[in-house]
């Protein structure tokens, strides 16, 4: 544990809430508009800690621990992320399935809370997130077994591309960016991910929100160390290249979000299972 | 390297086949299947490439390219259909058993006896694959168009097939093979307008009348 | 040569004729042409596979076209069957004009394709590239398939899909077989224009891969399988003949199958030789014989209609074929001897069938009873030809299967004797239940009889009195012939010949 593995936990910490930022000012620059400033989701932050937060009185401890035991697994599962050349500040063999039990973890936790409120709002997008999760979950399996049974494929290939792609998928449905789900919308009939969180208030929210945002920042991670080649022995190029890497992703996944709509609610398991399908086809491939 | 791009999106775009229930996307994939798989030899033998590769090629890829879509729209405009009624597959479950599918063929394709004269492995294991998603798309589509779309899979992977194992197959057999097909699909058309006209509609499962 | 001109004629001739058929003007003159046309090539044919068979294979183009004894056996009974069934169409189609059924348009498409599935089935016969043998039975499959849907109904569109479908896919998986075979030629050192080319193969047997024939044997007999209606893939079959008009029944069930099973016959010295002559192919020919034999004994006993009847017989009795085959020895040259037999009872009964039911107005067989009394020539041939069919002496069927349970005792193969007899004997009951009412029967009274011309008089009459003398005497060449057809695919040189076949002592 050298302090060079720090740098990933830290640049998770400090540096995802600005993803969000990136990515709508790239949907702003789509819509010809000016857009939010960069730095909103930290101003977010900041206001939202500052409140107070409202309870239902039908809510039990499930509703307050969700946010909190959503951040702490976040937390968690980015220390055992690496990052380009820095290694991560947890490491031992088969980490990746506590990283994605990790995830598991967050979302159990975010989708029970939003059944403890007893609103059939939550439960409709508890639901609806359980069912896609169920199907997103064997495609980023594949991907991690791929990723594992074998690294000659990622210098290039077929290969490579086909878990890019099932990986970006992945990306989208777990984080609800179109086109899966549309993270503006408040409208009853579309949101999944955003009823969820539609009762927290206050510090809980922001736990959400900053929780969010490294979830984000940890799946794009993963995503780019399969495409940025691993650099040479120099921390700060690395740290460079990782960097705008990352944004370079936050703004890939902006103009996803400009150029397409939103899928019919039928469509995405189709769209989910073409991503597992790709996956098992580069598992395939790589295990022959 | 290309033969092995051009692989994995013969057997992507099975899967594609597998799981879609419009028919005119299907035509359009199946097209892009034959003018990859046209090219094929000719990325192959790039190096020794001569007039009758060169003309098998431009052959075949004006046939899967050009005709064979032209023939097929053609059909089911007369049919006026423009998508797959239920079918006796599901298209979830038909994506999984494409999946156990391709693994078997990977799995048959190591242990076939065949040395492969071409310099990718994936060749036989994706032949292997396209005939067994073309046999599923005929046994398991209900509209008489999806089952020539599953015959013209099958098609596209004997040719594959036949592109790796038998280093040249003499020019006059493919031309042969290629006006089979050509002749085939015709046919095929042929007999889908008469069905419509006849029975109003264009699935086969409802064909019945004959028995035991 | 002389002979490599005759051998392109055989197939220009009749399809210039399908070609001419499109462009004339009357059903009359387009039947005499087609008939001409086929004329034309019967005789060109059996001049050349009479030469064949008398001073040994012909070939021309660079040995891509190759007639031996097999292929001009074969050559000989298609072409004998053709002009027969051209006759009877001519007979057929002019009842229908009469009755205003047929029209200048379905009579040209008739015309073209008829002669064009000729010319494509000459091409089966004549080709030795291995390839473009496949591409002749895959363009059988397509011109024939319309030849079903002549009278575009319900029922004939769907036989005529399933037909197309089936087959083709069952073709398709013949060419991977061929191509497989092709492969197990790798290292061989041939050039590539000759690796398809079955003298090549045959003489270099030997060295082949003999995985890789296996493999390829086992696509070829599926596929080639299929388009010759062996169980259990034989589902297209029933439909096809049945919807048919009789002229295409006919020739379906008396060449087109035979054709099939000629390719897989083509790779049986091949495959044996290949595999170190262990009797591997053999057995699973024997295999898919009697599958075949018992499947058609099954259905035969609950059929309604005629020609489905018909149709099942033939799956039957082209099971028996592959049986013999697969016996080897005596059991090839009955099998070829048998091929002779079926197609002639075969296509006469479908004649019957055919005249039978436009007189009667339908095949359903408890309609279509009383045949002997209403029409006493047809129902003679129709009667007679449904005993042969059954294996009913002193006819010739009766003798080759004979033969064949020769073949199958002096091998010692007791499983396959037993189920064959089982099943023939089941065939025997069951059809002789259909046939007797069918003769017999009280007839409806709706029927009008109609006379017998000469001409129709001789196509049951000659077919009739020829399987009769077959069975009781075997004329010298044709036994010469039948030994020497044998003998390619036995893959014996003719000095060792086999057992000679003939007459039971």
């Amino acid at each position: 544990m050298n302090a060079l593995s720090f740098i990933p936990l830290l640049l998770a910490l400090i540096l995802s809430p600005l993803l969000f930022g990136v990515i709508n000012r790239t949907k702003a620059l789509f819509a010809g508009r000016r857009g939010q400033p960069l730095l909103q989701t930290y101003y977010d932050l900041w206001k939202l800690l500052r409140k107070g937060a409202v309870y239902s009185r039908t809510t039990t401890w499930i509703f307050r621990a969700g946010p909190m035991v959503g951040l702490a697994a976040a937390w968690v599962a980015a220390t055992l992320v690496p990052l380009g050349n820095f290694p991560a500040l947890i490491a031992f063999p088969a980490d990746f399935l506590l990283f994605a039990g990790l995830l598991g973890l967050m979302r159990f936790f975010t989708v029970v809370a939003a059944l403890d409120t007893g609103s059939s709002f939550e439960g409709m997008g508890a639901s609806r997130e359980v069912f896609f999760s169920a199907l997103t979950e064997p495609a980023l399996f594949v991907v991690l077994a791929t990723l594992v049974s074998g690294a000659d494929w990622l210098h290039g290939g077929p290969v490579l591309a086909l878990v890019i792609i099932a990986l970006m998928i992945v990306l989208l449905a777990e984080n609800a960016r179109i086109p899966v789900d549309d993270p503006n919308t408040h409208l009853e009939l579309t949101m999944i991910h955003e009823v969820m969180v539609l009762d927290h208030s206050g510090p809980d929210f922001a736990f959400i929100l900053y929780a969010a945002a490294l979830k984000l920042w940890m799946l794009g991670a993963l995503v780019l160390s399969m495409v940025l080649p691993s650099s040479g022995g120099n921390p700060w190029l690395s740290l460079a290249l990782v960097s705008g890497g990352m944004f370079g992703l936050a703004v890939v996944i902006g103009v996803i979000e400009s150029v397409m709509a939103r899928l019919r609610l039928l469509v995405v398991p189709q769209l989910l299972i073409g991503a597992g399908a790709v996956a098992t086809v580069a598992l395939i491939l790589t295990l022959r | 390297m290309m033969t092995d791009l051009i692989l994995v999106l013969v057997v992507l775009t099975n899967l594609k086949l597998l799981g879609s229930s419009r028919l005119g996307a299907s035509i359009r994939v199946v097209a892009a299947q034959g003018v990859m798989l046209g090219l094929l030899p000719v990325l192959a033998h790039v190096h020794e490439l001569s007039l009758h590769f060169a003309a098998l090629a431009v052959g075949t890829v004006a046939l899967k390219g050009v005709v064979f879509p032209w023939l097929l729209f053609r059909a089911l405009r007369e049919a006026e259909v423009t998508r797959e009624v239920e079918p006796y597959v599901a298209y979830i479950t038909s994506i999984l058993i494409g999946l156990a599918a391709l693994a078997a063929s990977f799995w048959l394709g190591g242990r076939l006896p065949v040395s492969t004269v071409e310099p990718s492995s994936l060749l036989v294991p994706s032949a292997l694959f396209s005939i067994l998603a073309g046999l599923f798309l005929i046994v398991a589509r209900k509209r008489a168009v999806n089952q020539v779309l599953g015959f013209l899979v099958l098609e596209n992977g004997i040719y594959t097939f036949g592109v790796g194992i038998v280093a040249e197959t003499p020019f006059l057999v493919e031309l042969g093979v290629l006006l089979d097909a050509f002749v085939a699909v015709f046919v095929m058309g042929i007999a889908v307008y008469h069905i419509n006209r006849e029975f109003d509609h264009i699935e086969v499962d409802r064909l019945d009348r004959l028995k035991g | 040569m002389k002979h490599e001109a005759l051998l392109w004629l055989l197939i220009l001739v009749p399809a210039a004729t399908g070609a001419l058929a499109l462009l004339l003007r009357s059903v009359r003159t387009i039947l005499g042409a087609m008939c001409a046309g086929v004329g034309i090539s019967v005789a060109l044919g059996w001049y050349v596979a009479g030469k064949v068979l008398m001073s040994g294979p012909v070939s021309a183009g660079a040995e891509w076209l190759y007639l031996d004894a097999l292929s001009a056996y074969n050559l000989g009974v298609m072409l004998l069957i053709y002009g027969l069934s051209s006759a009877y169409a001519s007979v057929y189609f002019r009842v229908e004009l009469r009755e205003g059924h047929l029209t200048l348009k379905q009579a040209r498409l008739f015309a073209s394709l008829w002669c064009g599935a000729l010319a494509a089935m000459t091409l089966v016969f004549i080709s030795n590239n291995l390839g473009i043998m496949w591409v002749g039975i895959e363009a059988t499959t397509l011109l024939t398939g319309f030849l079903i849907c002549v009278h575009v109904t319900g029922e004939s569109l769907e036989a005529m899909w399933k037909y197309i479908l089936i087959c083709s896919v069952g073709v398709a998986f013949a060419f991977m077989g061929t191509l497989l075979v092709g492969a197990s030629a790798h290292g061989l050192g041939l050039r590539a224009p000759e690796v398809l080319l079955w003298t090549r193969l045959q003489a270099h047997a030997g060295s082949l891969n003999p995985a890789c024939l296996k493999a390829a044997f086992i696509f070829l007999l599926v596929g080639y399988g299929t388009k010759a209606g062996l169980a259990p893939m034989h589902n297209w079959l029933p439909d096809a003949h049945s919807q048919a008009p009789a002229p295409v029944s006919a020739i379906f069930s008396g060449f087109m199958l035979n054709t099939a099973l000629y390719c897989v016959m083509r790779y049986v010295p091949i495959v044996e030789a290949g595999t170190g002559n262990t009797g591997w192919g053999l057995r699973l020919l024997t295999g898919f014989g009697l599958i075949s034999i018992l499947v058609a004994a099954a259905f035969i006993l609950f059929q309604h209609d005629l020609k489905r009847l018909l149709a099942y017989h033939s799956v039957e009795h082209i099971g028996i074929i592959t049986l013999g085959v697969g016996l080897g020895g005596l059991g090839t040259f009955a099998a070829l001897f048998h091929t002779l037999n079926h197609s002639l009872c075969k296509t006469l009964a479908f004649f019957a069938a055919g005249r039978l039911g436009q007189m009667f107005g339908t095949h359903d067989m408890r309609k279509l009873a009383g045949v002997m009394r209403v029409a006493p020539v047809w129902g003679m041939g129709l009667f007679g030809s449904l005993l042969a069919l059954i294996g009913v002496a002193p006819f010739a069927l009766f003798m080759s299967e004979l033969q064949m349970l020769k073949a199958a005792v002096d091998k010692g193969a007791i499983l396959a004797l037993v189920l064959f007899l089982f099943g023939a004997g089941v065939v025997f009951v069951g059809a002789l239940g259909h046939a007797i009412p069918l003769a017999w029967g009280k007839a409806a009274s709706t029927v009008q009889p109609a006379r017998a011309g000469t001409l129709e008089t001789l196509l049951v009459v000659v077919p009739l009195v020829f399987l009769l003398v077959l069975g009781l005497w075997m004329p010298g060449p044709l036994q010469t012939a039948l030994n020497a057809a044998a003998d390619v695919i036995r893959h014996v040189s003719p000095a060792l010949a086999g057992s000679p076949g003939g007459i039971m002592p």
